[in-house]
């Protein structure tokens, strides 16, 4: 028997609503939860994910499996959360771990609020005013479960004034795991924060991830997302740019091979005059890979001398591979600086031929081709331990013959 | 080591071959030459294998084997390099990288010593110092940013490391000035050997003065009209194409 689209939706809602009441939510968690609605069928933003896989019940169980391939540690400094719970630390002096957690702003998935409802111990790092933490922190963000089942990780990032760090925030799930995630960045003034959000979860898995970046303060933030699909991947991406003189730069790339999934909703709240974003992203498909990119850049009526740029290239590797990318923008001010380009494109066969007329194999020269497309992006993270890490894994992806992904 | 008998190819479905004939032993330098539009690019494309460029009749042997059963891979593997009239920019992809693939595939499919990356380094550094270009040149994306003649001589590059048994240079002096175009020459020239094969394909005599034809064939309207010796070319600079054609050239 299968559900429609709008009795999964009640379903889904049911099921959040009786976790959050078991769990013993109260106040706004529950009652943001009990007025969210799960997207259906006609729901615009969700018009390219199906959430029909939820219908394997995730939610009706907690996740609580060992996690059989823990990431390797990419800095001196670690966070560990399993299956939502924080496992151990190790923190720098002036980064403090702590639990009381501050409202986040500008969630509005129904996920999100059921994450929020039902979420137990968010993990907040706090780094201290005007202090530079110059090692990495790998906040390893792991979920295992054999049967479907959920886990709900919250972690908010908050440097505040003049502090300035590096946070890699990297999840990695095993068997049938639905990651409920929510990650905030909170920026006061003079704040310089790289983020990374590295996402590599096996096939089998699911995503579900909110991530706001709030620059409360004139701050910068540089964030990377890298993504390759499984079987739901989902990011809310919503960046509120909120104080005059702020700087954004998001840069990403998605890889979708075989029946895999990703679906990126971005959406930049410029609020303020004078503030500077820019969305890079490229994405590629292969097989029957699906991936969605939409880039919005929202301005208000304030927001005068706003400079915003988003750019989405992407390559379709077969015909049977599909991108829908849109760039969108809402703009309500004269004087301000807009550019956006999205392309979706295939491999070049003037390059291939070229290639192969040096004694490359066909495969070996399309491998190459779409690491090469991506290899921009790739060399351009400032922290070689993340490049060390992320190169092999999307070149792995890439090659595709060769899932396991230990070539070094 | 390459024969050419009755060759019609089409490119895009359009016949631009008709019944192309040529023999080139080991140790031969051939020019082709012709007025544009006569196939003399077509012929350097279809050897190499490009896509679209089809052998509709006759057939190319390279050493015996049918060049149309080969892919474009296996021809170079089996020692055919064509020096292209537009090598493409593949940004992403560094020339190291690329040199390395190419090498390490061609080199074991023709049963030569592997290259290890010292070594690899070492001979690619030294080809870049033969052709005048800078080392940093192998860091930089694939012909990425490339001025055109700095393209061309990183294709001499390439090849001297390749070293094929049959080099195709399809208009490689074109776009280049004369410094550079010497230093294409003395390039070539130093890969000429009895073993190899070598055969440009180009408009004007003026590369012919620094690399010597032994023979100058006369490509027109998709066969080969006249072949003669090296004095050929210089008859062409004089009196044009016009007398063989019997038809103005169009330039």
């Amino acid at each position: 028997m299968t559900l429609s689209a709008s009795d999964l939706a009640i379903d889904l809602k049911t099921q959040a609503l009786a976790n959050a009441r078991r769990h013993g939510s109260d106040g706004d968690a529950l009652t943001d939860l009990e007025a969210a609605s799960f997207p259906e069928r006609k729901t615009e933003r969700w018009k390219y994910t199906s959430l029909k896989a939820l219908a394997d019940g995730h939610l009706n169980a907690v996740a609580n499996g060992e996690i059989s391939q823990p990431l390797p540690a990419l800095s001196e400094f670690v966070v560990t959360i399993n299956n939502g719970q924080l496992q151990g630390s190790s923190l720098p002096a002036g980064v403090n771990l702590h639990h009381d957690a501050p409202v986040v702003n500008g969630l509005q998935t129904p996920f999100a609020a059921y994450n929020g409802a039902v979420c137990g111990q968010p993990v907040v790092l706090e780094v201290a005013a005007n202090t530079r933490i110059e090692q990495p922190i790998h906040l390893q963000i792991q979920s295992a479960s054999e049967a479907p089942a959920h886990c709900n990780p919250r972690v908010i990032v908050k440097l505040n004034a003049g502090a300035e760090a590096t946070v890699i925030e990297h999840y990695h799930a095993e068997g049938q795991a639905l990651t409920n995630a929510v990650t905030a960045l909170i920026t006061a003034d003079n704040a310089t924060l790289t983020h990374y959000r590295l996402q590599g979860e096996q096939a089998n898995t699911l995503h579900i991830g909110t991530l706001i970046i709030d620059q409360q303060g004139v701050s910068k933030v540089d964030s990377y997302q890298l993504m390759t699909g499984n079987r739901l991947r989902r990011n809310d991406v919503r960046a509120l740019v909120n104080k005059s003189g702020a700087e954004l730069n998001m840069k990403g790339i998605f890889v979708v091979r075989d029946k895999s999934h990703v679906d990126n909703q971005l959406c930049v709240e410029h609020a303020v005059p004078n503030c500077q974003s820019d969305q890079n992203f490229r994405g590629l498909a292969g097989e029957s890979g699906k991936a969605v990119f939409n880039g919005r850049i929202h301005i208000h009526p304030f927001a005068s001398g706003t400079n915003a740029e988003l750019s989405n290239k992407n390559l379709l590797l077969n015909p049977g591979a599909e991108i829908n990318t849109k760039p969108e923008l809402e703009i309500y001010n004269d004087d301000v600086k807009c550019a956006h380009g999205t392309t979706v494109g295939q491999l070049d066969a003037g390059q291939q031929f070229y290639l192969q007329s040096r004694g490359i194999p066909a495969a070996e020269a399309k491998r190459m081709l779409s690491l090469g497309f991506v290899n921009e992006l790739l060399m351009a993270l400032p922290d070689a331990a993340v490049t060390e890490w992320a190169q092999p894994w999307l070149e792995a992806e890439l090659t595709h013959a060769s899932p396991a992904g230990d070539a070094a | 080591m390459l024969e050419i008998r009755d060759l019609h190819a089409t490119v895009a479905d359009k016949p631009i071959l008709k019944g192309l004939n040529l023999t080139i032993k080991p140790g031969e330098v051939h020019a082709i030459m012709g007025p544009n539009g006569s196939g003399k690019s077509t012929l350097a494309n279809v050897l190499a294998g490009r896509d679209n460029y089809a052998i509709t009749g006759g057939e190319a042997l390279f050493e015996g084997k049918s060049l149309a059963e080969l892919e474009p891979e296996e021809r170079a593997q089996a020692g055919l390099f064509l020096a292209f009239q537009y090598p493409v920019e593949i940004p992403g992809v560094s020339n190291m990288e690329f040199l390395k693939a190419a090498l390490e595939s061609v080199r074991t499919a023709q049963g030569k010593e592997e290259w290890d990356s010292v070594t690899l380094l070492r001979q690619a550094r030294a080809a870049c110092k033969q052709v005048n270009l800078d080392a940093s040149f192998l860091k930089r994306g694939v012909n990425e940013g490339f001025s055109g003649g700095e393209k061309k001589r990183n294709e001499i590059m390439q090849m001297l490391l390749m070293e094929p048994k049959l080099a195709l240079l399809d208009e490689t002096d074109s776009g280049l000035d004369i410094d550079a175009l010497q230093t294409v020459a003395k390039g070539v020239n130093s890969l000429r050997s009895p073993e190899r094969g070598i055969v440009l394909v180009t408009h004007y005599q003026r590369l012919l003065d620094y690399i010597v034809p032994d023979f100058v064939h006369v490509l027109s309207n998709g066969q080969i009209i006249k072949s003669g010796g090296k004095e050929l070319a210089l008859e062409l600079e004089k009196k044009g194409y016009g007398w063989l054609t019997g038809e103005e050239e169009s330039a």
